[in-house]
């Protein structure tokens, strides 16, 4: 860990979890209330899940900690957490400073009242005195660009400014510790330049930030560290190319179930390979006898004479359910030479409903050279609205003796 | 409940950035503005003196329009307070501040608009040559009318960030209260009709013994009940404590609510 002060470290979050309560239907009412606890006296019993758990970090002074994830990995929840609108169900966080956060830019707006008033509203929200908030004013007012409309209700604001107003604010109150929900994909780019330099000021005035964003460039560039939720738990705290890399496997693991391989000679390649419905749209859910069509891109850097196309399908657990390939298919390519495609038609699906792992390969006629093989590098997701035991459905029928 | 108050102290700028955004809402698109909270009282008693005008009603004008303009603060409060926690989900979810302000915030507009119609309501006291009380305990008074206020705003603000009916059981038990609490009649219609359980039960309303104790000190109204209205008083402060602790209890799992 980089700075060595003998000031407690600004952010330690210790031992952390978050759980929530689940609710079936949308928010309780006193009569659902009333019946939960007919049912079981001992007050409602209610599903909960943990959004986080185990969470342990220290944040130093003038350090910038990017924090990835998937979606419901508990990103927001570990900031808010940390802004102290929720409250952690076991452990311990600890911050040092004012804490301005960009959760929602402009989210404690009031539509009918004026740029100027919910300056002045934010400003106390956060803690500062309206003289303080005075002071600067006019900086906010400059940042945001907003000089004609300031005094205009923000209801009348568009999309745009309201976000620009909500910036400057919570960075010209000058916290000691800045959070960053995602604000990076909002406003223009011109808006999004003033937004990055104005956090690459706060770094080198020593200040602390904790960003979320789902631009893995960005956040690699400005974080000097970075946290990988997962199924809320941290699954990496570390260097920011190495962490962002590893988020990166992860991401593409969990889309194939972790089998993913790909190798060749690289004479020729696969680019990409599109799967399609029937009406060939893009797709990636299938019904069971639906048909699936794959449209394999493929790019030849010398000419290949009788190459040969082959696919796989296997299940969740990487059992092979089915493969053949164009030989066995009795089709014929004489040669390919640069870029082209050949389509795969899967007629009448027949699989259980779970997500299946394509595979596919270009390799010589004599099966002596790979070209390109890319295993379980795409998955779908079938739904059969039948069950049955094993991976396929075959037609069956009972015949019972009168 | 000490080092609550120390924060809301420390936070009372917000507290009058609240104050004033709740009384600036409340009049923003309106043409007169703030003069509404002036003309609203002085509407009210002219309308009530054509209403007197017209039918036989057991009640004078000036005790009427008095107890009106006093039922009314709570009136506001409780229907401001469905709304309190909810209403203001943006900034809950957004920043970490005492949530109790927001309750309090909304309880200081109304009582700042109350002391405006409570302003045109001397004034017409004066015209109408009332016969004074003891005004020295008209601070008192107010403040318990306003600890009353906020305690049950508390009470009805967290109820609603849990339960979303709370609304419609409100609207009940306003209509219940009003017509329990000596508004529109006097408290010798239950003082002078029914035994004394019925009588405690009466005063056990902190509404009632509030709305006597006013009109003891703005309009002479002697009722002469003083353990009753002390009764009054009690269960008020009980339910501001009360209320209180509610709030409390629920405000950490505000966040996760809304």
């Amino acid at each position: 860990m980089s700075g060595a002060s003998n000031q407690s470290p600004p952010i330690v979050v210790e031992q952390v979890g978050k759980r929530f309560r689940l609710r079936r239907s949308g928010t309780r009412s006193l009569k659902s209330a009333f019946l939960d606890i007919l049912r079981s006296p001992r007050g409602a019993r209610r599903e909960t899940f943990w959004a986080l758990q185990d969470i342990n970090f220290t944040v130093n002074r003038g350090e910038t900690l990017g924090i990835v994830g998937a979606n419901g990995a508990g990103k927001s929840t570990l900031l808010s957490l940390l802004a102290g609108t929720k409250v952690p169900t076991t452990g311990r966080i600890q911050t040092t400073g004012t804490v301005s956060s960009l959760l929602e830019l402009g989210a404690g707006f009031h539509p009918d009242l004026s740029g100027r008033e919910n300056v002045f509203l934010a400003g106390a929200i956060m803690g500062l005195s309206r003289r303080q908030m005075r002071a600067r004013f006019d900086a906010i007012v400059e940042f945001a660009g907003l000089h004609d409309f300031i005094d205009q209700p923000v209801k009348h604001y568009s999309s745009g400014m309201y976000v620009r107003l909500g910036f400057a604010v919570a960075v010209e109150v000058d916290p000691d510790i800045l959070l960053i929900d995602e604000v990076l994909a909002v406003g223009d780019e011109n808006f999004q330049k003033k937004c990055l330099r104005k956090m690459e000021d706060f770094r080198r005035a020593g200040k602390t930030m904790l960003i979320i964003s789902h631009d893995l460039g960005t956040i690699q560039s400005i974080s000097d560290r970075i946290l990988f939720l997962q199924d809320g738990r941290v699954a990496g705290l570390g260097a920011p190319d190495e962490v962002v890399g590893r988020y990166r496997a992860a991401a593409r693991a969990r889309q194939t179930g972790g089998h993913e391989r790909e190798w060749g000679t690289g004479e020729a390649s696969i680019q990409t390979v599109i799967t399609e419905d029937a009406d060939g749209r893009p797709a990636d859910t299938f019904q069971a006898g639906d048909t699936l069509r794959c449209r394999i891109r493929y790019q030849a850097h010398q000419r290949i004479e009788n190459p040969v196309f082959g696919f796989a399908v296997a299940d969740a657990s990487a059992r092979v359910v089915f493969g053949s390939n164009t030989q066995i298919g009795g089709v014929n390519i004489p040669a390919i030479e640069g870029e082209g495609e050949i389509t795969l038609v899967l007629q009448d699906i027949p699989f259980g409903s779970g997500n299946y792992l394509l595979s596919f390969s270009l390799h010589s006629a004599d099966h002596r050279t790979n070209y390109h093989r890319l295993d379980h590098y795409f998955s779908i997701s079938v739904v059969n609205p039948d069950s049955f035991e094993g991976v396929c459905r075959i037609p069956t029928r009972w015949e019972v003796p009168t | 409940m000490g080092h609550r108050w120390m924060d809301i102290f420390s936070r009372r700028e917000l507290v009058w950035i609240l104050i004033e955004r709740n009384l600036k809402i409340r009049y923003k698109s309106s043409f007169l503005g703030f003069f509404w909270s002036l003309l609203a009282p002085l509407s009210l008693i002219v309308v009530y003196s054509v209403f007197l005008g017209l039918i036989r009603f057991p009640m004078s004008l000036p005790v009427l329009v008095t107890s009106i303009i006093i039922w009314q603060f709570l009136a506001m409060c409780m229907g401001d307070a469905l709304q309190s926690i909810l209403g203001n989900a943006n900034l809950v979810t957004k920043a970490a501040f005492p949530r109790v302000i927001l309750p309090l915030s909304m309880v200081g507009a109304n009582a700042i608009n109350f002391l405006f119609s409570f302003a045109v309501l001397s004034v017409y006291l004066l015209i109408a040559r009332v016969e004074f009380g003891a005004l020295i305990y008209l601070p008192g008074i107010m403040l318990t009318q306003a600890a009353l206020c906020l305690g049950m705003s508390l009470i009805i603000g967290t109820a609603n960030v849990f339960f979303r009916d709370t609304e419609h059981v409100l609207s009940v038990v306003m209509l219940a209260w009003f017509f329990l609490t000596p508004v529109i009649y006097g408290p010798e219609l239950v003082l002078d009709n029914f035994p004394r359980w019925v009588q405690v039960l009466f005063f056990a309303n902190p509404m009632t013994g509030i709305l006597v104790a006013y009109r003891e000190v703005l309009l002479s109204a002697h009722v002469g009940e003083g353990g009753l209205v002390a009764l009054s008083f009690s269960v008020a402060w009980g339910i501001f404590f009360l209320g209180w602790g509610i709030f409390h209890a629920a405000e950490p799992r505000f966040g996760d609510e809304l």
